[in-house]
This record gives C-alpha cells, sequence and structure tokens, in this order.
C-alpha cells in the first residue's frame, strides 16, 4: 500500500474539527481501495457502495478514536472487513444476488464482447472467492488484489503474520480445488 | 529446502514477500524437482487467473452520492440532539406548573396587575409535559400609551421600522419582538407532532432546516416504538413527492421507510419510483415497497417493481435492486 502517512493524520484532524473538506478528501483518497475491497467481499456492487460509505460514516464519528497504533489505511480497511462481516452476518442475500444482476457499469467505448468476457472472469473467480471464509477471503484479497504486505494485513486483521500466511495458504488451497473441479484453469482468462 | 516448504515459499514469492535468500532456495529447488515446478505452475496459473477479475471502479454518482452522504453527517452532527425529559422530571414540573398558578391567582387575589415578564408559565395545567415560555413570537405595539414593553429584560427587536411624526407630532416605531420558545415533550404527543410537522411543512426553509427536522423526526418515530402521527406522515409525504432537494427528499424517504407502511405511505413511495430523478430516492423507494410486499403482497407494488427490474433506461442499481428484491417477495 502507499504510504501517505502523515497527510492521512492532518485529514484525520481535520475530520475531528469537523472539516467536511478533510472527509472529502479521505474518501477521494481511499474509497476507489475500500471499495474495490468490499466489492470482492461481498460480491454485490449496490451493498459493496453502502459499506464503503458506512466506512466514511464511521471514520466522521471515530475519528477521535484512532490511536495511531495501526496506520490511517490499516485502520480504515479494518473498519470495513468489521463492516463487510456484519453485513454479511445480517443479510446472507448479498451472497446468493446474481452477479449479472449487479455488473459493473459498462467503462465507455468498451465492446460487447470484452463486456461478456469481462463478466464471465468475474463470475468465475468470484464463484471461487464465495467459497473462502471471511476470514481468508479477506486476507487473500488484501495480499493479491491491494498488494498488501503481510505484516500491515495482520495490523488490519488484528492477528499475527503467521495467522496471515496461513490463511492465505489455506484459501490458495480451496481456490485450487475449485478450479481443478470440473471447471478448467483458463475457464475464467 | 524440502518439498513441503514450497507451497509456503512460493506463496511469499507471488505475494511478494520472499526475501532474496528464500527466492535463490526455491529457484534452485524447482530445477531440481518436476513434481514441485508442476506445483509451482499451478501456484502461477491460480494467481494470474485471479488478478484477471475486473476491480470495482468509483463512478461520478457513487461519488456525488457519498460527499452528499459526508456532508449530511457532518450536518447531523452538528445537530443537538432532542431529548424529551424523562418520567421521574415530570412530578417537578407539575409541581413548578402548579406554583406559578397558585402565584399568578394570589397576585390577582392581592388585587396586583402581574407583570408581563412573569416568568415562563405552562401552556396548560393539565399537560405538565408540554411546556412552554409565555407570549407568541410576536409582539406588537400601537399605542404608547397602553404598550407594555419591559426594556429592562433585554428583549431582541425585529423588523425594526419607522413612521414619521404625524401631525399631531408623534412617530411611529414599530417592531416584532421575538422570544425564543421551548416545547419539551414526547415526539406522539400530539402538540409535538403538530409543531413537529409544522416546522417541516412550513417553516424550515433551506435543505438544512429540513433536513434536521426529519432527522428529528425519524430518529424518534423510526425506532417502532411509537406510531408516526398523520400530519408528520403527511409532512413527510409532501416533502417526498414536492421538494426541490434530492438530499431532503431522501430524507425524508428514509423517515418514511422506517414507519410501519400504510397505504398512504406505499402510494408514496409508487409515486416517487415512478417519478423520482434521483436514483437514491428510487433505491429507498424499492426497499420499502420490497419490505411491505414481503409483508402483505399487492398487485400495484409487484407491477411496478417488474416494471423497474426490466427497464433498459433505469438506473442499473435501481434495476438491480427491484430485481432482488422481487425474488424475496413470495407471490
Amino acid at each position: 500500500m502507499e504510504s501517505k502517512g502523515s497527510d492521512d493524520l492532518e485529514l484525520l484532524e481535520r475530520i475531528r474539527r469537523g472539516d467536511t473538506g478533510g472527509a472529502g478528501e479521505l474518501f477521494e483518497r481511499y474509497a476507489p481501495a475500500l471499495l474495490r475491497f468490499t466489492d470482492r467481499m461481498l460480491s454485490d456492487r449496490a451493498s459493496a457502495e453502502e459499506v464503503t460509505q458506512e466506512v466514511f460514516v464511521k471514520v466522521i464519528s471515530r475519528a477521535h478514536q484512532y490511536d495511531g497504533r495501526a496506520g490511517v489505511a490499516s485502520w480504515l480497511f479494518a473498519i470495513a472487513a468489521n463492516a463487510c462481516r456484519d453485513r454479511r452476518r445480517r443479510d446472507r442475500r448479498a451472497m446468493v444476488v446474481p452477479l449479472e444482476a449487479v455488473a459493473e457499469p459498462r467503462a465507455r467505448g468498451e465492446g460487447i464482447e470484452s463486456t461478456i468476457a469481462s463478466r464471465q472472469r468475474r463470475q468465475a473467480v468470484r464463484q471461487a472467492l464465495s467459497e473462502l471464509s471471511d476470514e481468508q477471503r479477506e486476507a487473500l484479497v488484501l495480499a493479491r488484489y491491494h498488494g498488501m504486505p503481510y505484516a500491515e494485513i495482520a495490523e488490519t486483521l488484528g492477528i499475527s503474520v503467521g495467522a496471515v500466511k496461513t490463511r492465505i495458504f489455506r484459501a490458495v488451497e480451496t481456490l485450487k480445488a475449485h478450479f481443478s473441479e470440473g471447471e478448467s484453469w483458463t475457464a475464467a482468462t | 529446502m524440502d518439498c513441503r516448504d514450497v507451497k509456503t515459499i512460493a506463496l511469499d514469492r507471488l505475494a511478494g514477500e520472499a526475501d532474496e535468500a528464500s527466492r535463490r532456495e526455491l529457484s534452485a529447488h524447482l530445477a531440481g524437482c518436476e513434481n514441485c515446478r508442476r506445483e509451482m505452475g499451478r501456484l502461477e496459473d491460480l494467481w494470474t487467473v485471479l488478478g484477471t477479475d475486473p476491480d470495482a471502479t468509483v463512478t461520478p454518482e457513487f461519488r456525488e452520492r457519498s460527499l452528499e452522504l459526508i456532508e449530511e453527517e457532518f450536518l447531523r452532527r452538528r445537530v443537538r440532539e432532542f431529548r424529551p425529559r424523562t418520567r421521574s422530571v415530570r412530578p417537578f414540573l407539575q409541581a413548578a406548573a402548579m406554583l406559578a398558578a397558585g402565584a399568578v391567582g394570589y397576585l390577582i387575589a392581592r388585587g396586583l396587575p402581574s407583570s408581563s415578564t412573569a416568568s415562563p408559565t405552562p401552556v396548560a395545567g393539565s399537560a405538565p409535559r408540554a411546556i412552554a415560555t409565555p407570549s407568541a413570537g410576536i409582539a406588537r405595539a400601537s399605542n404608547t400609551g397602553s404598550a407594555v414593553l419591559d426594556l429592562a429584560s433585554n428583549p431582541r427587536f425585529s423588523n425594526v421600522s419607522y413612521r414619521p411624526a404625524d401631525p399631531d407630532g408623534r412617530v411611529g416605531i414599530e417592531f416584532d419582538v421575538t422570544t425564543r420558545q421551548t416545547v419539551v415533550g414526547r415526539p406522539e404527543e400530539p402538540e409535538v407532532a403538530r409543531l413537529l410537522a409544522y416546522l417541516l411543512s412550513r417553516n424550515a426553509e433551506t435543505a438544512g432546516e429540513k433536513s434536521r427536522a426529519i432527522a428529528l423526526v425519524s430518529e424518534h418515530y423510526g425506532t417502532g416504538s411509537a406510531t408516526a402521527s398523520p400530519e408528520i406522515v403527511a409532512a413527510l409525504s409532501a416533502t417526498l413527492r414536492k421538494d426541490p432537494n434530492p438530499g431532503v427528499r431522501k430524507k425524508a424517504a428514509d423517515a418514511l421507510a422506517s414507519f410501519a407502511i400504510t397505504p398512504e405511505i406505499r402510494t408514496v413511495f409508487l409515486a416517487a419510483l415512478v417519478s423520482d430523478k434521483n436514483p437514491a430516492v428510487r433505491l429507498v423507494a424499492v426497499d420499502a415497497l420490497a419490505a411491505a410486499a414481503k409483508q402483505s403482497p399487492d398487485a400495484a407494488t409487484i407491477a411496478s417493481l417488474r416494471e423497474k427490474a426490466v427497464d433498459p433506461q433505469e438506473n442499473g442499481f435501481v434495476r438491480a435492486k427491484a430485481a432482488s428484491a422481487l425474488k424475496a417477495i413470495s407471490f
């Protein structure tokens, strides 16, 4: 993860003082990454957007609780991970909403064929990811899609580095088994 | 390194966590072990496949809605919370009301004029939970001889204007005297409910004022413990139908959605689903209608949700929400 430590602290300080602009800047900085994370955790675009917004609302109310022990990015992802767990517990429907119903808005100029291929890839990977436990998925998503070092993942999830490695290892084993059962490795590519 | 360590170190390498020594050791092992080379290949393929999943992106609509929400959250946090007095305070209020009434009676019995600056008295002795300070918001003095104005209490004047001297040499000074009123009571009490509805529908001039009034209403009526008064429902319905500000309409929709859905509320949501320009408002309408239809499915709701679910002109999220809502309704 890109480190923007002191800037982030300044933004949190502005939020503490009730400066809307500070929260807006924090949103611009972290919303893309948090949305990617929540989208993969929940496999539902609408829920992912709601949870991402929830993260920022929580940041506004909890800015004064931030103690600086973890980086701001880790703190935000920790809030997002907890919010995703809560959401999945509360609304199991998120797991059965068909992905085609909540497809990513098509990028301008994107052709139909590439859109279909992109949706198929998305479905194949999301289907596989949905077989992981929340814990395994969190660790894998942060490592694979956010390039977070093990130590930072550990800080975010409140576990040891060893536990991070174990979760990722088990996640990979589950995915390998998933792809080797009926679906070819290249089906998703 | 033996074959059992390969998977772990291979994963570390893929995640960018393997140090130089481990990478060299792994390469050396792979060079001489066919099985581990295959395993490494499988892991690399899997890592690549995972990477083909396209990232979700922040759309302009999501960004706009989120920044609006952030602003609302700050606004909400600035609003002082409305806290009805607890039941334990009531006996003291009742006692104070009786004492004040007794004092006024005593003064009248003694033949003394009661001062216009008397301390606050209850609006009605029979309703001790709703208390107001005296005097209506505006006092007008039309004649210096009869006007009773106590300047010692530092009253706040507004809308002051002056009339030049008339043929008798009398000048005119016109002004409003505003006094701050405090009404305390439970939101379900008719006096408080009427006041809130009035503030919502007539007196809130800016979007911020309306949002604060709605937040107060929704916080206290939306808990399910109290039934919202018809005045409140009518005021929120009118706001949802007519308010030009989408943020205010959404707040009104959220508040209505938290009430038990009545036919009137359902009608307002059906209209909002069809004609509200803001997708966030339509999303709330879908949720509210779907929740109501789960309890008691009705033809109009199901038809509207079906239309939305297949409407190519509709916003993707609203369409998806309508589709998933229909799935949850048992016909």
